[in-house]
């Protein structure tokens, strides 16, 4: 294929025929002689019957067979996320929410009434007031406001729904980070995307059914913590795959050995596995075949399925992508990828979104506009992209931080910053999510006329999480599991769902 | 002739059996059991609304006297002996569905309102939960079964165990192979494929005890101590980083190098609990007993900027609460931090007096995870050792004490995080006090009784700063005014102060006539400690002596340990009820306690973690031994007697062999005096242990999960087993013990966090094949392969790992660097040693592996991949090299071949399972 465009049309076909050829794949599996290979293979653990284990959903969770795709609590608008999390906390002030008061009280003390009982990260004594430092104008048909600094997104503004007075009452990366995607600010819960999997199983035999994509050239400040498992099992942490470097780690072969001799190598064992099961008669003899069995396919389908370079044309010109390297935009593109291949759910971490003003690469005048371009451009052909391939209904989209901006300039230990910057704030901040059952050309939400605190639509990361949980099917209180004697959920004792933003 | 007597002895015992079963028909028609039938009805339909959590209409079922209580009915709930006047049982059987229980839900059947109506006339009989009920001697069931089979090897396990296959019409299997045993019992004991000596020695020992002498080898060999080690640091939660966002490292090897060493020792478990909870408090503690309290400066410490280090304080007490709990009592309890147990007799308040015991130590998140112990070695050492000789001789002992434990632990110092009333001043990145241009800050309440001297480690770059320290205001007494001068940065600097006395608030000012900009720093401040003279004056050598101490302070050659330090009355801290568990909604002061609902506090214990250690290691209480022997069990068998280890409560699930547990638990504490080795002997030389783990259709039908224990455990092995068993077998694995952690190979990539620096620097020699628990952790970015064979990430204590089996696991044993180095030298090894006779080889290399001959389908598996490989390496020069990874004599297609079949070997699910 090369760079050749392929008609859209026919990629369609290609894509439901192999979908039905999947479908078929499987039912043959589970009817033929492959049943039993397939059975085990589907059935990750041993974990003994660990903890009894409140029903996921309808289908009731059965612990040997972790990923067998289950039904959710009802029909699902969404069937799989793609969640576009900015660590850092981009400005909502430069972004998404026009305070043109706030341009007038520019380099004004902030009144006394904003800072009373309130805490900041770094903001010391009374600081001043920061005007946005990008222009805003009105875009689409559903005429919301979208800041100069995105000029792609204005024209998908249409699509998307933006939620703008969300609230967290976390102020630190790592925590907020992890309040975001684990439902605590402490480490040790389960994340969203570990939550999905445990309730909706994996799609895809050849494929992890949650992954994750970093760039920006660092984890998240609250490391792989946001996308571990937690207290359930293992097999539904985050698979980290890598556009640099093997893509899943141990994935290749060693050199010198090449797919053939995998193949003996991988049969020998199986064959003397099957001796071991013979012998002693335990099922998790069969499981390990099976499981090198998915090894070996995967150490093809991970690298295919990973690599861009085989995208039109047209495509890379959409993104504006790049073969090779990391960067957000080839991730983006890369989970369009994951989620046609059946990926349930595909976390994206870009690192350096932390605009305190104390250097010019980390200030919302200049370090944030060079930012923003590295995502502008991938997120919006990503809804388009999505849309022509009739996929965007099916898939959650989500774009943000783990909170926002301050609207004061920020004065480190009670000194002026040198730089034009913001620090964190977690009152109100912007989030928007598309597809998946989202109202489109939307906004939820607002706040007071410097974007200090919400005046209405506030909601919580809780409300964002039930909202995300609903649209795959979930009704977030049932979503549980038993741990330290208590069963526990994403949402803790928490959230209800936006319904204000779903379709 | 022995025949006769037993089945006499059977016959009176299944008379008198036969009798007490009819009498109890008699005389209890349908006794009712709370625990196991009525409190699971209640946990189930009621306790949701009427329990610890939610206490609906005022009334709860969680507590007996709470469930006789009148609810806001104004009736009482449970009349005993009279269900027809129990408010209870009438709300049960009502038709108006806003009166009946449970409310709006599905009414109760009939016969489990019979039940409730029976056990309420029987008197409403509120038994305590099994494991809150002391430990009490167990009879050994013997008698009519026993006398039918006879007594095999083995012990009183067996019966426990047999009693209940009994029940279950399952029978036990025969005792395993030789080698099978061996190499079980090896990777349980040592985590180890037993030395080649061992093993030799053990299968040609013919003596009936052969099996016994060859357990109490394995007990004494050093990697026994390894091994249980490696157990021990996920419930210690051990890490050589801080945790968070930064994740900076951490020094604190040492304690579990002290674990290895207790072991090894047999330490017994009491003495073993109490130094890691409170070894800083035993009287005149060593070195070694404050290393043990770094079990529970484990917790993660929060550097990034702008956290509230309070918070993360809190947060570490909360864990080393809970902790203590889940790991050494067996009790989830994390719960009561927000409200009442919802099942379990611990009320909220109780879980803030327990958290009391732990809440008065010195650590307060700071940067530098103070307070440290510090080792001097090396050239500082001999300082030390000098300097202590010279104390002895010249001042009193009072006054030495006061130096020498000034040097161990730097306390009491007062951590400058702590300051207030800024002025010109913050925190620096949230960590130290900055006073800037005329800039002042106040530490509060410090105790200036007899001091005349204050030590700080500072940091100053200007040449003409001064600093004032004035009493309760910026203007009050001034005890000192200096001029700071600048120097290396972080150093520390000792000022006279005027003698005041008395608890007072402490100012400090800055000033400099030179500094233009308001928002510069002028100088830095990490901890303060408010002192008096060096002691000895006028005596020979007291110049040396104060040299020998000043050196030592900024001593290079220095090992630090955070460890536990009791605050000293004047900084002691008080404790607090946290409403719905949030540390911003403190609510009543309470003072340390442990929960009525166990054993009482000994009488003569003070009331601190000393005395903590006291009660839990107290033969009374109810949960520590139980929750030790019933770990060690799983270790070996793959789950508990009771499968939850971390929960014995009424939510957990139930043991499948109580009385055993009691009986071992019994065992441990009163005829082992809490010897762990002796304990793991009288397991594993259990029949019960020994017997094979093959399981044919029948078997797996009536138990799949092994619960009833018809055959011995088969399970996958832990990660750090399976990374050392290969490294062991291949002949690479490095004996070295103890040190800092190595950092064997690992991918690129995988250590990236923010803000720091800090590089995996691949160990040199040696160090690259160390046993697994002396790798590097750093919290966020563990050690992939152990992650992915279910290790812990070491953020919070995990009770027992979840076994999983997945493709990562496939690919990190086929692939991972260090299984691939294990391949190569495992088949180096065996072409070197037999010449090229590849069939020898791959056989030598299996029985190495699995600890058992090849049989013949597995070798000719094996042979075929063998040939199949050594023509494509006959056809490839390159492929050859790259396979073998050295140049020289391996470097040919028969080497390479077999490191391909030494590597399929190293994945065989029997290498990987202890079968």
């Amino acid at each position: 294929m090369g760079a050749t465009r392929k008609p859209l049309h026919r990629e369609s076909l290609e894509k439901s025929l192999e979908f039905t050829t999947r479908r078929h794949f499987l039912r043959e599996c589970r009817t033929g002689l492959g049943m039993m290979a397939m059975g085990s293979m589907l059935s990750g653990c041993d974990w003994l019957g660990s903890k009894t284990t409140t029903a996921a959903g309808p289908d009731a969770f059965d612990p040997s067979q972790p990923l067998a795709p289950r039904t959710p609590h009802r029909l699902a608008k969404a069937r799989s996320v793609i969640y576009l999390h900015m660590a850092g906390a981009p400005s909502q002030l430069e972004l998404f929410d026009y305070k043109p008061e706030l341009q007038k009280l520019d380099g004004q003390a902030c009144p006394a009434s904003f800072l009373e009982g309130k805490k900041f990260a770094f903001i010391r004594g009374v600081p001043k007031l920061l005007g946005p430092a990008a222009g805003f104008r009105r875009h689409g048909e559903s005429g919301l406001w979208v800041s100069e600094l995105l000029p792609h997104f204005s024209k998908v503004v249409d699509e998307v729904s933006i939620l703008k007075a969300v609230h967290t009452d976390q102020f630190n990366h790592a925590p907020a980070q992890l309040l975001m995607h684990c439902g605590t600010p402490r480490l040790g819960r389960p994340s969203m995307g570990s939550w999905v999997t445990y309730g909706l199983g994996s799609e895809n035999s050849n494929l992890p059914g949650f992954i994750v994509l970093t760039s920006g050239g660092r984890n998240p400040d609250a490391g792989k913590s946001v996308w571990g498992s937690g207290f359930l099992p293992s097999v539904y942490q985050g698979v980290q795959c890598r556009s640099e470097g093997e893509p899943v780690l141990f994935l290749d072969n060693p050199a010198g050995m090449d797919r053939d001799l995998r193949k003996a190598s991988i049969e020998a064992i199986n064959e003397v596995n099957r001796v071991s099961h013979g012998e002693f008669g335990d099922p998790e003899t069969l499981s390990r075949i099976s499981q090198y069995e998915m090894a070996f396919r995967m150490q093809v389908a991970v690298p295919e399925v990973m690599d861009i370079a085989d995208e039109p044309a047209y495509i890379h010109e959409l993104y504006g992508t790049k073969p090779g390297g990391n960067s957000l935009a080839n991730n983006i593109l890369l989970a369009r990828k994951l989620v046609e291949k059946g990926v349930r759910f595909v976390q994206i971490f870009d690192w350096g979104w932390d605009m305190h003003g104390t250097s010019s690469n980390e200030s919302v005048d200049v370090g944030l506009r060079s930012k923003s371009a590295t995502v502008d451009r991938a997120m919006s052909a990503l809804l388009l992209d999505l849309k022509q391939r009739g996929l965007l209904d099916e898939t959650l989209v989500v774009w943000g931080g783990e909170f926002g901006r301050t609207p004061m300039q920020e004065n480190r230990e009670g000194k002026q910053n040198p730089f034009k910057g913001r620090d964190h704030h977690g009152e109100a901040f912007c989030l928007w999510m598309a597809g998946g059952g989202i109202k489109k050309g939307f906004s939820h939400g607002e706040t007071d006329e410097i974007g200090y605190n919400p005046v209405s639509g506030r909601v919580s990361v809780y409300d964002v999480q039930a909202t995300i949980l609903d649209r795959l099917g979930f009704d977030h209180e049932r979503l549980t599991y038993d741990f330290q004697g208590r069963a526990f959920r994403l949402t803790d004792v928490h959230g209800s769902v936006i319904r204000e933003v779903v379709a | 002739m022995s025949v006769p007597v037993r089945w006499k002895y059977g016959l009176v015992a299944l008379l008198i059996l036969t009798a007490f079963w009819i009498q109890s028909f008699v005389l209890f028609p349908d006794r009712v059991d709370f625990n196991t039938e009525v409190k699971p009805l209640f946990n189930k339909k009621c306790i949701s609304c009427h329990g610890g959590v939610r206490k609906k209409s005022d009334y709860s079922l969680l507590f007996r006297h709470e469930a006789l209580a009148s609810g806001a009915s104004g009736r009482p709930g449970i009349v005993p002996g009279e269900p027809e006047n129990s408010e209870l049982i009438r709300r049960l059987t009502l038709k108006d569905e806003e009166e009946r229980m449970p409310y709006h839900g599905e009414p109760l059947s009939k016969e489990e309102i019979g039940l409730l109506e029976r056990w309420v006339r029987q008197g409403a009989k509120w038994d305590r939960h099994w494991a809150y009920e002391p430990v009490r001697p167990v009879k050994v069931p013997e008698g009519f079964f026993q006398g039918l089979f006879g007594k095999r090897d083995g012990n009183d396990i067996d019966l426990f165990v047999r009693d209940k296959l009994d029940e279950q019409d399952m029978k036990p299997s025969d005792e395993a192979d030789r080698r099978t045993l061996l190499r079980r019992v090896s990777l349980d004991l040592t985590g180890l494929p037993a030395p080649e000596g061992i093993a030799a020695t053990f299968l040609a020992d013919k003596r009936p005890d052969a099996y016994e002498r060859l357990v109490d080898t394995l007990l004494s060999l050093p990697s026994y101590g390894e091994r249980w080690t490696s157990t021990w640091l996920d419930l210690a939660r051990y890490a050589d980083s801080k945790g968070y966002e930064r994740d900076g490292e951490r020094f604190i090897w040492r304690y579990r190098d002290w674990l290895i060493k207790a072991f090894n020792a047999d330490m017994p478990y009491d003495r073993f609990l109490t130094e890691q909870i409170a070894g800083d408090l035993v009287p005149n503690a060593t070195d070694e007993q404050y290393i043990a309290t770094a079990f529970h400066r484990n917790t993660m410490t929060n550097d990034e900027g702008g956290t509230e280090n309070e918070e993360f304080r809190t947060a570490a007490v909360i864990d080393r609460v809970n902790t203590t709990w889940e790991v050494l009592m067996g009790t989830t309890f994390a719960c009561v931090q927000c409200h009442s147990h919802p099942y379990d007799p611990f009320l909220h308040e109780e879980y803030y007096r327990f958290m009391a015991f732990f809440n008065n130590t010195r650590d307060e998140d700071t940067d530098g995870d103070y307070p440290l112990l510090h080792e001097y070695r090396g050239g500082d050492s001999l300082r030390h050792h000098r300097l202590k000789t010279w104390l002895q001789a010249n001042v009193s002992a009072e006054e030495g004490t006061r130096i020498v434990e000034f040097l161990r632990t730097r306390q009491p110092s007062v951590n400058s995080l702590t300051a207030d009333r800024f002025i010109n001043s913050e925190l620096a990145d949230t960590k130290w006090l900055a006073l800037r241009q005329n800039g002042s800050a106040r530490l509060k309440g410090i105790d200036l009784s007899r001091k005349n001297r204050i030590l700080t480690k500072m940091a100053t770059w200007r040449k003409d700063g001064v600093l004032r320290i004035t009493l309760d205001s910026i203007d009050g007494t001034e005890i000192l005014r200096t001029r700071l001068t600048p120097g290396e940065w972080w150093r520390h600097v000792e000022f006279p102060i005027m003698e005041t006395g008395g608890v007072r608030d402490v100012y400090f000012s800055y000033h400099s006539p030179t500094l233009k900009n308001p928002d510069e720093n002028g100088a830095m401040f990490d901890w303060v400690h408010f002192t008096t003279d060096f002691p000895g004056a006028g005596r020979e050598g007291r110049d040396s002596a104060m040299a020998w101490f000043k050196g030592l302070l900024d001593a290079k050659e220095v090992v630090t340990t955070p460890v536990m330090f009791e605050n000293p009355g004047w900084l002691g801290r008080k404790t607090f009820v946290f409403d719905k568990g949030s540390w911003l909604a403190p609510k009543d002061e309470v003072s340390p306690g442990v929960p009525a609902s166990l054993n009482p506090f000994p009488n003569d214990a003070p009331t601190n973690r000393l005395g903590l250690a006291r009660w839990m290691t107290d033969r009374e209480n109810p949960l520590t031994a139980r929750t030790m022997v019933n770990r060690m069990w799983e270790q070996l068998f793959g789950q508990g007697l009771a499968e939850t280890v971390e929960d014995l409560g009424t939510q957990g699930i139930p043991p499948t062999h109580r009385e055993l547990l009691d009986h071992l638990a019994w065992k441990f504490m009163y005829e082992m005096d809490w010897s762990v080795k002796r304990l793991l002997r009288y397991m594993v030389t259990s029949s019960t242990y020994r017997q094979g783990s093959a399981a044919d259709a029948e078997a797996l039908r009536k138990d799949p999960y092994n619960r009833w224990l018809a055959r011995g455990p088969r399970i996958r092995l832990s990660a750090e087993q399976i990374r050392d068993q290969a490294l062991a077998v291949s002949g690479l694995l490095s004996p070295k013990m103890y040190g800092p952690s190595v950092m064997p190979y690992q991918p690129d990539g995988i250590w990236q966090s923010p803000y720091n620096d800090e590089a995996w620097v691949t160990s040199k020699g040696e160090d690259r094949h160390r046993r697994a628990l002396y790798t590097h952790i750093k919290r966020t970015g563990t050690y992939p392969s152990f992650m992915s064979f279910d290790g812990s990430s070491r953020e919070v204590c995990q009770s027992r790992r979840i076994r999983t089996n997945t493709p990562l696991q496939a690919l990190t044993t086929l692939n991972d660097t260090v299984f691939l180095e294990s391949a190569r030298h495992l088949a180096f090894r065996h072409v070197s040693q037999r010449g090229t006779e590849s069939g020898v080889a791959i056989r030598a290399m299996f029985e190495r592996a699995c600890g058992r001959p090849m049989d013949d389908r597995s070798r000719m598996a094996m042979e075929r991949l063998y040939n199949e490989a050594l023509v494509r390496f006959k056809r490839d020069g390159q492929g050859t090299c790259e396979m073998v990874g050295v140049q020289g004599a391996y470097d040919n297609p028969e080497t390479a071949a077999m490191v391909v079949v030494a590597n399929a070997i190293l994945n065989l699910d029997e290498v990987l399972t202890k079968s």
